[in-house]
Protein backbone atom coordinates (compact mmCIF):
# COMPACT_ATOMS: atom_id res chain seq x y z
CA UNK A 1 0.00 0.00 0.00
CA UNK A 2 2.66 2.43 1.04
CA UNK A 3 4.81 2.23 -2.11
CA UNK A 4 1.83 3.14 -4.29
CA UNK A 5 0.91 6.07 -2.10
CA UNK A 6 4.44 7.35 -2.15
CA UNK A 7 4.69 6.81 -5.89
CA UNK A 8 1.65 9.03 -6.39
CA UNK A 9 3.13 11.59 -4.05
CA UNK A 10 6.46 11.54 -5.86
CA UNK A 11 4.73 11.90 -9.23
CA UNK A 12 2.61 14.79 -7.99
CA UNK A 13 5.72 16.44 -6.54
CA UNK A 14 7.40 16.16 -9.87
CA UNK A 15 4.40 17.42 -11.78
CA UNK A 16 4.08 20.27 -9.33
CA UNK A 17 7.65 21.41 -9.80
CA UNK A 18 7.23 21.28 -13.59
CA UNK A 19 4.00 23.22 -13.47
CA UNK A 20 5.78 25.99 -11.66
CA UNK A 21 7.60 27.41 -14.62
CA UNK A 22 6.35 30.87 -13.86
CA UNK A 23 7.02 33.47 -16.47
CA UNK A 24 8.91 36.51 -15.32
CA UNK A 25 6.34 39.21 -15.67
CA UNK A 26 8.65 42.15 -15.86
CA UNK A 27 6.78 45.37 -15.53
CA UNK A 28 8.60 48.58 -14.90
CA UNK A 29 6.38 51.46 -14.03
CA UNK A 30 7.17 54.81 -12.60
CA UNK A 31 5.95 54.92 -9.04
CA UNK A 32 5.45 58.69 -9.08
CA UNK A 33 1.73 58.43 -9.41
CA UNK A 34 -0.99 58.21 -6.82
CA UNK A 35 -4.18 56.27 -7.42
CA UNK A 36 -3.70 56.44 -11.17
CA UNK A 37 -2.94 60.16 -11.39
CA UNK A 38 0.28 60.66 -13.27
CA UNK A 39 2.48 63.65 -12.48
CA UNK A 40 4.99 64.74 -15.03
CA UNK A 41 8.29 65.91 -13.58
CA UNK A 42 8.01 69.20 -15.47
CA UNK A 43 4.80 70.19 -13.72
CA UNK A 44 6.30 70.07 -10.24
CA UNK A 45 6.35 73.51 -8.65
CA UNK A 46 9.69 74.67 -7.31
CA UNK A 47 9.08 76.50 -4.02
CA UNK A 48 12.66 77.07 -2.89
CA UNK A 49 11.60 75.65 0.47
CA UNK A 50 12.91 72.55 2.22
CA UNK A 51 10.64 69.84 0.86
CA UNK A 52 10.78 67.62 3.94
CA UNK A 53 9.62 67.60 7.52
CA UNK A 54 11.25 65.18 9.96
CA UNK A 55 9.98 63.08 12.86
CA UNK A 56 11.17 61.29 16.01
CA UNK A 57 11.28 57.49 16.12
CA UNK A 58 7.79 55.94 16.22
CA UNK A 59 6.26 59.43 16.37
CA UNK A 60 4.10 61.41 13.97
CA UNK A 61 3.84 64.73 15.79
CA UNK A 62 4.93 68.00 14.18
CA UNK A 63 7.16 70.34 16.17
CA UNK A 64 7.23 74.14 15.99
CA UNK A 65 9.90 74.17 13.24
CA UNK A 66 7.87 71.79 11.09
CA UNK A 67 4.74 73.92 11.50
CA UNK A 68 6.72 77.03 10.69
CA UNK A 69 8.00 75.44 7.48
CA UNK A 70 4.51 74.26 6.48
CA UNK A 71 3.13 77.76 7.00
CA UNK A 72 5.74 79.11 4.57
CA UNK A 73 4.28 76.67 2.02
CA UNK A 74 0.76 78.09 2.25
CA UNK A 75 1.01 80.80 -0.46
CA UNK A 76 2.50 78.30 -2.95
CA UNK A 77 -0.06 75.64 -1.98
CA UNK A 78 -2.91 78.08 -2.73
CA UNK A 79 -1.63 78.31 -6.32
CA UNK A 80 -0.93 74.56 -6.68
CA UNK A 81 -3.40 72.06 -8.08
CA UNK A 82 -2.14 69.09 -6.11
CA UNK A 83 -0.20 68.71 -2.86
CA UNK A 84 1.50 65.35 -2.63
CA UNK A 85 2.56 64.18 0.83
CA UNK A 86 4.77 61.11 0.95
CA UNK A 87 5.36 59.56 4.38
CA UNK A 88 8.50 57.58 5.21
CA UNK A 89 10.09 55.79 8.18
CA UNK A 90 13.51 54.58 9.19
CA UNK A 91 14.38 50.91 8.93
CA UNK A 92 13.89 50.09 12.59
CA UNK A 93 10.87 48.08 13.66
CA UNK A 94 8.55 46.14 11.39
CA UNK A 95 7.77 46.92 7.76
CA UNK A 96 3.99 46.78 7.84
CA UNK A 97 3.81 48.87 11.01
CA UNK A 98 6.13 51.39 9.37
CA UNK A 99 3.87 51.52 6.33
CA UNK A 100 1.03 52.60 8.63
CA UNK A 101 3.32 54.98 10.54
CA UNK A 102 4.44 56.67 7.30
CA UNK A 103 0.81 57.20 6.39
CA UNK A 104 0.14 58.61 9.87
CA UNK A 105 3.00 61.10 9.42
CA UNK A 106 1.70 62.26 6.04
CA UNK A 107 -1.80 62.60 7.53
CA UNK A 108 -0.45 64.72 10.36
CA UNK A 109 0.91 67.15 7.74
CA UNK A 110 -2.37 66.98 5.78
CA UNK A 111 -4.40 67.76 8.91
CA UNK A 112 -2.20 70.74 9.73
CA UNK A 113 -2.62 72.10 6.19
CA UNK A 114 -6.40 71.63 6.37
CA UNK A 115 -6.51 73.54 9.66
CA UNK A 116 -4.62 76.32 7.87
CA UNK A 117 -7.34 76.46 5.24
CA UNK A 118 -6.03 74.19 2.48
CA UNK A 119 -8.73 72.16 0.76
CA UNK A 120 -8.42 68.45 1.58
CA UNK A 121 -9.40 67.68 -2.02
CA UNK A 122 -6.05 69.02 -3.22
CA UNK A 123 -4.04 66.74 -0.96
CA UNK A 124 -2.78 63.30 -1.95
CA UNK A 125 -1.28 61.13 0.77
CA UNK A 126 0.90 58.08 0.20
CA UNK A 127 3.17 56.07 2.49
CA UNK A 128 6.22 54.10 1.50
CA UNK A 129 6.95 52.97 5.05
CA UNK A 130 10.65 52.08 5.30
CA UNK A 131 10.86 50.98 1.66
CA UNK A 132 12.35 54.19 0.19
CA UNK A 133 15.11 55.44 2.48
CA UNK A 134 17.14 58.50 1.49
CA UNK A 135 20.25 57.15 3.22
CA UNK A 136 20.75 53.41 3.09
CA UNK A 137 22.78 53.14 6.28
CA UNK A 138 22.13 51.94 9.82
CA UNK A 139 23.02 54.87 12.07
CA UNK A 140 21.24 57.69 13.93
CA UNK A 141 22.02 60.28 11.25
CA UNK A 142 20.64 58.16 8.41
CA UNK A 143 17.58 57.18 10.46
CA UNK A 144 16.82 60.83 11.28
CA UNK A 145 16.96 61.74 7.58
CA UNK A 146 14.75 58.83 6.60
CA UNK A 147 11.91 59.63 9.07
CA UNK A 148 10.22 62.23 6.92
CA UNK A 149 7.28 63.49 4.94
CA UNK A 150 8.17 64.76 1.48
CA UNK A 151 6.07 67.60 0.17
CA UNK A 152 5.64 68.22 -3.54
CA UNK A 153 3.36 70.66 -5.25
CA UNK A 154 2.01 70.29 -8.78
CA UNK B 1 30.11 24.86 -28.02
CA UNK B 2 29.21 28.48 -28.52
CA UNK B 3 25.54 27.70 -28.14
CA UNK B 4 25.95 25.89 -24.83
CA UNK B 5 27.97 28.80 -23.52
CA UNK B 6 25.14 31.21 -24.25
CA UNK B 7 22.68 28.95 -22.45
CA UNK B 8 25.01 28.83 -19.48
CA UNK B 9 25.21 32.60 -19.23
CA UNK B 10 21.45 32.86 -19.51
CA UNK B 11 20.97 30.35 -16.71
CA UNK B 12 23.45 31.95 -14.40
CA UNK B 13 21.87 35.37 -14.81
CA UNK B 14 18.57 33.80 -13.84
CA UNK B 15 20.06 32.33 -10.69
CA UNK B 16 20.05 35.65 -9.08
CA UNK B 17 20.38 35.35 -5.37
CA UNK B 18 20.85 31.65 -4.66
CA UNK B 19 20.27 31.40 -0.94
CA UNK B 20 22.56 28.76 0.43
CA UNK B 21 22.42 27.92 4.09
CA UNK B 22 25.68 28.39 5.97
CA UNK B 23 25.78 26.95 9.47
CA UNK B 24 27.23 29.53 11.87
CA UNK B 25 27.12 27.61 15.10
CA UNK B 26 26.07 24.06 15.77
CA UNK B 27 25.70 22.44 19.15
CA UNK B 28 28.52 20.19 20.43
CA UNK B 29 26.25 17.26 21.14
CA UNK B 30 24.30 16.68 17.96
CA UNK B 31 23.08 13.22 17.02
CA UNK B 32 25.51 11.61 14.59
CA UNK B 33 24.00 9.98 11.53
CA UNK B 34 25.72 7.68 9.00
CA UNK B 35 24.33 7.95 5.47
CA UNK B 36 25.60 4.77 3.84
CA UNK B 37 25.82 4.81 0.03
CA UNK B 38 22.79 2.91 -1.26
CA UNK B 39 23.36 -0.43 -2.96
CA UNK B 40 22.22 -1.02 -6.53
CA UNK B 41 20.88 -3.99 -8.39
CA UNK B 42 21.92 -4.79 -11.95
CA UNK B 43 20.60 -2.56 -14.73
CA UNK B 44 20.53 0.44 -12.42
CA UNK B 45 22.87 3.35 -13.14
CA UNK B 46 25.69 2.78 -10.66
CA UNK B 47 25.92 6.47 -9.74
CA UNK B 48 22.41 6.52 -8.31
CA UNK B 49 23.37 4.64 -5.13
CA UNK B 50 25.80 7.26 -3.87
CA UNK B 51 23.78 10.11 -5.38
CA UNK B 52 20.65 9.36 -3.37
CA UNK B 53 22.45 8.83 -0.04
CA UNK B 54 24.39 12.08 -0.60
CA UNK B 55 21.15 13.97 -1.31
CA UNK B 56 19.54 12.57 1.86
CA UNK B 57 22.66 13.51 3.83
CA UNK B 58 22.61 17.09 2.48
CA UNK B 59 18.95 17.45 3.40
CA UNK B 60 19.40 16.10 6.91
CA UNK B 61 22.42 18.36 7.56
CA UNK B 62 20.81 21.44 5.97
CA UNK B 63 19.88 23.30 9.17
CA UNK B 64 22.77 22.05 11.32
CA UNK B 65 20.54 19.76 13.37
CA UNK B 66 22.72 16.65 12.95
CA UNK B 67 26.32 15.73 12.29
CA UNK B 68 27.34 13.02 9.86
CA UNK B 69 29.90 10.24 9.73
CA UNK B 70 32.28 10.83 6.86
CA UNK B 71 32.12 8.08 4.21
CA UNK B 72 35.88 7.59 4.46
CA UNK B 73 35.46 6.58 8.10
CA UNK B 74 32.78 3.96 7.48
CA UNK B 75 33.88 0.41 8.28
CA UNK B 76 31.30 -1.23 6.05
CA UNK B 77 28.75 -0.31 3.37
CA UNK B 78 25.76 -2.54 4.11
CA UNK B 79 22.73 -2.24 1.81
CA UNK B 80 20.53 -4.79 3.61
CA UNK B 81 19.72 -5.76 7.16
CA UNK B 82 21.66 -9.06 6.80
CA UNK B 83 24.91 -7.16 6.24
CA UNK B 84 24.27 -4.60 8.96
CA UNK B 85 26.40 -4.87 12.12
CA UNK B 86 25.63 -2.45 14.97
CA UNK B 87 29.21 -2.66 16.30
CA UNK B 88 30.57 -1.08 13.06
CA UNK B 89 28.58 2.06 13.87
CA UNK B 90 28.67 2.01 17.66
CA UNK B 91 32.47 2.11 17.56
CA UNK B 92 32.36 5.24 15.39
CA UNK B 93 30.00 7.04 17.79
CA UNK B 94 27.08 6.90 15.40
CA UNK B 95 23.54 7.31 16.77
CA UNK B 96 21.57 6.48 13.60
CA UNK B 97 22.43 4.75 10.32
CA UNK B 98 20.54 5.07 7.05
CA UNK B 99 20.97 2.30 4.50
CA UNK B 100 19.11 1.49 1.31
CA UNK B 101 19.07 -0.11 -2.07
CA UNK B 102 17.88 0.77 -5.55
CA UNK B 103 16.11 -2.45 -6.46
CA UNK B 104 15.09 -1.86 -10.03
CA UNK B 105 14.40 0.56 -12.80
CA UNK B 106 11.59 -0.16 -15.25
CA UNK B 107 11.16 0.86 -18.89
CA UNK B 108 9.26 3.99 -17.86
CA UNK B 109 12.21 5.18 -15.77
CA UNK B 110 10.63 4.38 -12.40
CA UNK B 111 13.09 3.49 -9.67
CA UNK B 112 12.12 1.15 -6.86
CA UNK B 113 14.07 2.09 -3.75
CA UNK B 114 14.02 0.53 -0.28
CA UNK B 115 15.58 2.13 2.78
CA UNK B 116 16.01 1.49 6.51
CA UNK B 117 16.91 3.55 9.55
CA UNK B 118 18.64 1.98 12.55
CA UNK B 119 18.91 3.31 16.09
CA UNK B 120 22.43 2.20 17.03
CA UNK B 121 22.16 2.81 20.77
CA UNK B 122 18.94 0.84 21.09
CA UNK B 123 20.12 -1.70 18.47
CA UNK B 124 16.83 -1.73 16.56
CA UNK B 125 15.55 -0.90 13.11
CA UNK B 126 13.15 2.00 13.62
CA UNK B 127 12.04 2.63 10.05
CA UNK B 128 11.71 0.66 6.86
CA UNK B 129 10.22 1.94 3.65
CA UNK B 130 9.91 1.48 -0.05
CA UNK B 131 9.38 4.19 -2.62
CA UNK B 132 8.82 4.28 -6.35
CA UNK B 133 9.73 7.45 -8.14
CA UNK B 134 10.96 8.84 -11.42
CA UNK B 135 14.58 8.43 -12.38
CA UNK B 136 14.70 12.12 -13.36
CA UNK B 137 13.35 13.17 -9.96
CA UNK B 138 15.94 11.67 -7.63
CA UNK B 139 16.03 14.93 -5.67
CA UNK B 140 12.28 14.69 -5.06
CA UNK B 141 12.57 11.05 -3.96
CA UNK B 142 15.46 11.96 -1.62
CA UNK B 143 13.30 14.70 -0.06
CA UNK B 144 10.50 12.23 0.70
CA UNK B 145 12.93 9.72 2.25
CA UNK B 146 14.64 12.54 4.22
CA UNK B 147 11.27 13.72 5.54
CA UNK B 148 10.43 10.23 6.81
CA UNK B 149 13.86 9.76 8.45
CA UNK B 150 13.71 13.23 10.03
CA UNK B 151 10.23 12.58 11.38
CA UNK B 152 11.25 9.21 12.84
CA UNK B 153 14.30 10.64 14.61
CA UNK B 154 12.86 13.94 15.84
CA UNK B 155 9.13 13.29 16.08
CA UNK B 156 8.65 16.42 13.94
CA UNK B 157 7.38 16.63 10.37
CA UNK B 158 10.15 16.78 7.78
CA UNK B 159 10.32 20.07 5.88
CA UNK B 160 12.71 19.25 3.05
CA UNK B 161 10.07 19.74 0.33
CA UNK B 162 9.04 23.16 1.61
CA UNK B 163 9.82 26.43 -0.15
CA UNK B 164 10.76 29.95 0.79
CA UNK B 165 9.37 33.17 -0.66
CA UNK B 166 11.42 36.35 -0.26
CA UNK B 167 12.04 39.75 -1.74
CA UNK B 168 15.33 40.61 -3.39
CA UNK B 169 16.39 44.22 -3.76
CA UNK B 170 19.25 43.88 -6.22
CA UNK B 171 19.68 47.64 -6.54
CA UNK B 172 17.74 50.70 -5.42
CA UNK B 173 15.42 50.48 -8.42
CA UNK B 174 14.84 46.73 -8.73
CA UNK B 175 12.59 44.69 -6.48
CA UNK B 176 11.94 41.01 -7.12
CA UNK B 177 9.39 38.65 -5.65
CA UNK B 178 11.18 35.27 -5.56
CA UNK B 179 10.56 31.73 -4.43
CA UNK B 180 12.98 28.83 -4.11
CA UNK B 181 13.18 25.38 -2.59
CA UNK B 182 14.16 25.55 1.07
CA UNK B 183 17.68 24.44 0.14
CA UNK B 184 18.01 27.44 -2.20
CA UNK B 185 17.57 25.43 -5.40
CA UNK B 186 15.10 26.15 -8.23
CA UNK B 187 14.85 29.86 -7.60
CA UNK B 188 12.10 31.54 -9.58
CA UNK B 189 11.40 35.22 -10.00
CA UNK B 190 7.63 35.72 -9.84
CA UNK B 191 7.56 39.44 -10.40
CA UNK B 192 10.03 42.26 -10.96
CA UNK B 193 9.22 45.91 -10.33
CA UNK B 194 10.91 49.28 -10.06
CA UNK B 195 8.67 50.05 -7.07
CA UNK B 196 8.78 48.34 -3.66
CA UNK B 197 7.28 44.89 -3.05
CA UNK B 198 6.32 43.79 0.47
CA UNK B 199 4.67 41.21 2.71
CA UNK B 200 4.62 37.92 0.76
CA UNK B 201 2.41 35.15 2.16
CA UNK B 202 1.73 31.63 0.82
CA UNK B 203 -1.76 30.26 0.31
CA UNK B 204 -2.23 27.10 2.40
CA UNK B 205 -2.27 24.96 -0.80
CA UNK B 206 1.04 26.56 -1.91
CA UNK B 207 -0.47 27.48 -5.26
CA UNK B 208 -0.62 31.25 -4.77
CA UNK B 209 1.26 34.05 -3.08
CA UNK B 210 -0.31 37.27 -1.82
CA UNK B 211 1.89 40.34 -1.54
CA UNK B 212 1.90 44.12 -1.59
CA UNK B 213 3.22 46.02 -4.59
CA UNK B 214 3.63 49.77 -5.07
CA UNK B 215 3.70 49.51 -8.88
CA UNK B 216 0.68 51.83 -9.18
CA UNK B 217 2.13 54.38 -6.79
CA UNK B 218 0.51 53.17 -3.58
CA UNK B 219 0.35 50.01 -1.50
CA UNK B 220 -1.91 47.52 -3.23
CA UNK B 221 -2.46 43.79 -2.57
CA UNK B 222 -1.93 41.28 -5.39
CA UNK B 223 -2.55 37.55 -5.53
CA UNK B 224 -0.28 35.71 -7.95
CA UNK B 225 -0.95 32.21 -9.20
CA UNK B 226 2.32 30.27 -9.29
CA UNK B 227 1.39 27.85 -12.08
CA UNK B 228 0.10 30.45 -14.56
CA UNK B 229 2.05 33.47 -13.31
CA UNK B 230 -1.18 35.50 -13.47
CA UNK B 231 -1.54 38.36 -11.00
CA UNK B 232 -4.73 39.85 -9.74
CA UNK B 233 -5.10 43.02 -7.71
CA UNK B 234 -7.64 42.67 -4.96
CA UNK B 235 -9.70 45.79 -5.28
CA UNK B 236 -10.41 46.51 -1.66
CA UNK B 237 -11.41 50.06 -0.91
CA UNK B 238 -9.47 52.66 1.02
CA UNK B 239 -6.21 54.54 0.58
CA UNK B 240 -3.83 51.78 1.52
CA UNK B 241 -4.28 48.03 1.45
CA UNK B 242 -1.51 46.04 3.07
CA UNK B 243 -0.28 43.10 5.17
CA UNK B 244 -2.27 40.25 3.54
CA UNK B 245 -2.24 36.89 5.33
CA UNK B 246 -4.17 33.80 4.21
CA UNK B 247 -6.66 32.15 6.52
CA UNK B 248 -5.87 28.47 7.30
CA UNK B 249 -8.73 27.34 4.98
CA UNK B 250 -7.40 29.50 2.14
CA UNK B 251 -10.77 31.21 1.60
CA UNK B 252 -9.99 34.56 3.16
CA UNK B 253 -7.21 37.05 3.66
CA UNK B 254 -6.75 38.99 6.86
CA UNK B 255 -5.53 42.37 5.69
CA UNK B 256 -5.22 46.02 6.57
CA UNK B 257 -7.33 48.67 4.90
CA UNK B 258 -6.82 52.30 5.66
CA UNK B 259 -10.01 54.24 5.02
CA UNK B 260 -9.22 57.95 5.09
CA UNK B 261 -5.94 57.22 6.83
CA UNK B 262 -6.97 54.98 9.68
CA UNK B 263 -5.55 51.46 9.27
CA UNK B 264 -7.78 48.69 10.66
CA UNK B 265 -7.87 44.90 10.37
CA UNK B 266 -10.38 43.30 8.01
CA UNK B 267 -11.18 39.82 6.80
CA UNK B 268 -11.54 39.68 3.02
CA UNK B 269 -13.38 36.77 1.44
CA UNK B 270 -11.59 35.89 -1.80
CA UNK B 271 -14.60 34.37 -3.59
CA UNK B 272 -17.29 36.97 -2.93
CA UNK B 273 -14.84 39.85 -2.34
CA UNK B 274 -16.63 40.76 0.89
CA UNK B 275 -14.78 42.83 3.47
CA UNK B 276 -15.61 42.29 7.16
CA UNK B 277 -14.27 44.78 9.67
CA UNK B 278 -12.51 43.26 12.68
CA UNK B 279 -11.03 46.30 14.41
CA UNK B 280 -12.15 49.90 14.60
CA UNK B 281 -9.74 52.11 16.46
CA UNK B 282 -8.16 55.48 15.72
CA UNK B 283 -4.71 53.99 16.46
CA UNK B 284 -2.65 51.97 14.00
CA UNK B 285 -3.91 48.38 13.72
CA UNK B 286 -1.82 46.24 11.36
CA UNK B 287 0.14 42.99 10.83
CA UNK B 288 -2.72 40.52 11.27
CA UNK B 289 -2.16 36.75 11.33
CA UNK B 290 -4.57 33.87 11.97
CA UNK B 291 -4.33 31.33 14.76
CA UNK B 292 -3.97 27.77 13.39
CA UNK B 293 -7.60 27.00 14.42
CA UNK B 294 -8.81 30.21 12.62
CA UNK B 295 -10.61 31.39 15.75
CA UNK B 296 -8.29 34.28 16.55
CA UNK B 297 -6.23 36.89 14.75
CA UNK B 298 -3.10 38.37 16.29
CA UNK B 299 -2.31 41.96 15.31
CA UNK B 300 -0.12 44.94 16.17
CA UNK B 301 -1.73 48.07 17.56
CA UNK B 302 -0.33 51.30 18.96
CA UNK B 303 -3.59 51.99 20.84
CA UNK B 304 -1.68 51.93 24.14
CA UNK B 305 0.85 54.49 22.86
CA UNK B 306 3.47 52.03 21.57
CA UNK B 307 3.19 49.06 19.22
CA UNK B 308 2.03 45.99 21.17
CA UNK B 309 0.46 42.67 20.22
CA UNK B 310 -3.23 41.92 20.68
CA UNK B 311 -5.47 39.08 19.62
CA UNK B 312 -9.08 39.28 18.57
CA UNK B 313 -11.64 36.49 18.61
CA UNK B 314 -13.03 36.57 15.06
CA UNK B 315 -16.53 35.57 16.24
CA UNK B 316 -17.07 37.48 19.49
CA UNK B 317 -14.69 40.31 18.41
CA UNK B 318 -13.35 40.29 21.95
CA UNK B 319 -9.79 41.60 22.18
CA UNK B 320 -6.95 40.71 24.49
CA UNK B 321 -3.56 42.37 24.93
CA UNK B 322 -0.73 39.83 24.64
CA UNK B 323 2.49 41.80 25.32
CA UNK B 324 3.41 44.29 28.03
CA UNK B 325 7.20 44.15 28.35
CA UNK B 326 9.12 46.74 26.35
CA UNK B 327 7.90 49.55 24.11
CA UNK B 328 7.92 47.67 20.79
CA UNK B 329 6.34 44.26 20.21
CA UNK B 330 5.10 43.83 16.65
CA UNK B 331 4.28 41.54 13.71
CA UNK B 332 3.24 38.54 15.76
CA UNK B 333 2.59 35.09 14.36
CA UNK B 334 1.31 31.96 16.11
CA UNK B 335 3.37 28.79 16.37
CA UNK B 336 1.80 25.86 14.46
CA UNK B 337 0.50 24.45 17.78
CA UNK B 338 -1.20 27.78 18.56
CA UNK B 339 0.22 27.85 22.09
CA UNK B 340 3.04 30.35 21.60
CA UNK B 341 3.72 33.41 19.46
CA UNK B 342 6.85 34.81 17.83
CA UNK B 343 7.36 38.45 16.94
CA UNK B 344 9.75 41.42 16.72
CA UNK B 345 10.73 42.75 20.14
CA UNK B 346 12.33 46.16 20.53
CA UNK B 347 14.61 46.55 23.51
CA UNK B 348 17.15 49.36 24.12
CA UNK B 349 17.12 50.31 20.46
CA UNK B 350 17.67 46.73 19.30
CA UNK B 351 15.00 44.89 17.36
CA UNK B 352 15.19 41.14 17.82
CA UNK B 353 13.10 38.04 17.26
CA UNK B 354 11.36 36.86 20.40
CA UNK B 355 8.87 34.21 21.48
CA UNK B 356 6.30 34.06 24.22
CA UNK B 357 4.02 31.31 25.49
CA UNK B 358 0.44 32.58 25.53
CA UNK B 359 0.10 31.11 29.03
CA UNK B 360 3.12 33.03 30.35
CA UNK B 361 3.99 36.71 30.57
CA UNK B 362 7.70 36.22 29.87
CA UNK B 363 9.31 37.10 26.57
CA UNK B 364 12.29 35.09 25.36
CA UNK B 365 14.64 36.75 22.89
CA UNK B 366 16.10 34.40 20.28
CA UNK B 367 18.44 36.57 18.21
CA UNK B 368 21.31 38.86 19.04
CA UNK B 369 21.65 41.19 16.05
CA UNK B 370 19.98 44.61 16.20
CA UNK B 371 17.78 45.00 13.10
CA UNK B 372 15.96 41.68 12.99
CA UNK B 373 12.52 41.52 11.45
CA UNK B 374 9.98 39.51 9.41
CA UNK B 375 10.34 36.16 11.23
CA UNK B 376 8.78 33.10 9.58
CA UNK B 377 8.48 29.63 11.10
CA UNK B 378 8.96 26.19 9.56
CA UNK B 379 5.67 24.28 9.30
CA UNK B 380 6.93 21.82 11.94
CA UNK B 381 7.45 24.70 14.37
CA UNK B 382 11.16 24.03 14.93
CA UNK B 383 13.02 26.64 12.87
CA UNK B 384 12.65 30.39 12.46
CA UNK B 385 14.12 32.27 9.50
CA UNK B 386 14.19 36.07 9.75
CA UNK B 387 15.60 39.10 7.96
CA UNK B 388 18.50 41.07 9.36
CA UNK B 389 21.21 43.44 8.16
CA UNK B 390 24.95 43.64 7.85
CA UNK B 391 25.79 47.24 7.02
CA UNK B 392 23.45 48.25 4.23
CA UNK B 393 23.06 44.66 3.01
CA UNK B 394 20.06 42.64 4.07
CA UNK B 395 20.40 38.89 4.54
CA UNK B 396 18.43 36.10 6.16
CA UNK B 397 19.32 34.43 9.41
CA UNK B 398 17.94 31.27 10.95
CA UNK B 399 17.77 29.53 14.28
CA UNK B 400 16.46 26.18 15.46
CA UNK B 401 14.23 26.59 18.48
CA UNK B 402 15.85 23.69 20.32
CA UNK B 403 19.03 25.81 20.33
CA UNK B 404 20.99 23.26 18.29
CA UNK B 405 21.91 25.53 15.40
CA UNK B 406 22.21 29.04 14.05
CA UNK B 407 22.64 29.64 10.34
CA UNK B 408 22.52 32.35 7.70
CA UNK B 409 21.29 32.46 4.12
CA UNK B 410 23.49 35.09 2.49
CA UNK B 411 22.43 36.46 -0.86
CA UNK B 412 24.90 36.65 -3.75
CA UNK B 413 23.70 39.98 -5.14
CA UNK B 414 21.91 42.83 -3.42
CA UNK B 415 19.73 42.53 -0.36
CA UNK B 416 17.21 39.89 0.57
CA UNK B 417 14.36 40.29 3.03
CA UNK B 418 10.87 39.29 4.13
CA UNK B 419 11.22 35.51 4.07
CA UNK B 420 7.98 33.53 4.09
CA UNK B 421 8.13 29.79 4.70
CA UNK B 422 5.68 27.74 2.63
CA UNK B 423 3.25 25.32 4.25
CA UNK B 424 3.94 21.58 3.97
CA UNK B 425 3.16 19.98 0.64
CA UNK B 426 -0.12 18.05 0.94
Amino acid sequence: MEPIGIFILATICQFYSCAQNVSDSVERMQYASVAGEEYLEGEKIDTNLDDKVYFDFDKSTLDADDKNLLEQYLPAIRKAKIVRLEGHCDERGTREYNLALGERRALEVRDFLIIKGVSGKKIRVVSFGEERPIKNASNEKAWAENRRVEISLY
Amino acid sequence: MKRSLIILIFLSSNIFSLLEIEIIKGSDNLSKVAFVPFGIEENVNENYGEQISTLIEKNMLLFGEFENLDKAEMLSFPDSEEDFYYRDWKIMGVDYSVIGKINSVNALGNLNISYSLFNINRRIKILEGEIVGRENNIEGIAKIISNRIYEKITGLKGIFDTKLAYIVNSDAETYQMCISDIDGKNEQILFTSAAPIMSPDWSPDRKKIAYVSFENGLAEIFIQDLASGERESIQALGMTNSAPVWSPDGKSLALVVSFSGNPDIFSYSINNKRLVRLTNHYGIDTEPSWSPDSKKIIFTSDRSGSPQLYEINTQSKRKKRLTRDGNYNARGRYFPDGKSIFFVHGNDGNFQIATKKLSSRFIETLTSTSLDESPTISPNGNIIIYATKDGSKGYLGGITLDGKSRFSLPVKNGSVREPAWSPLFN
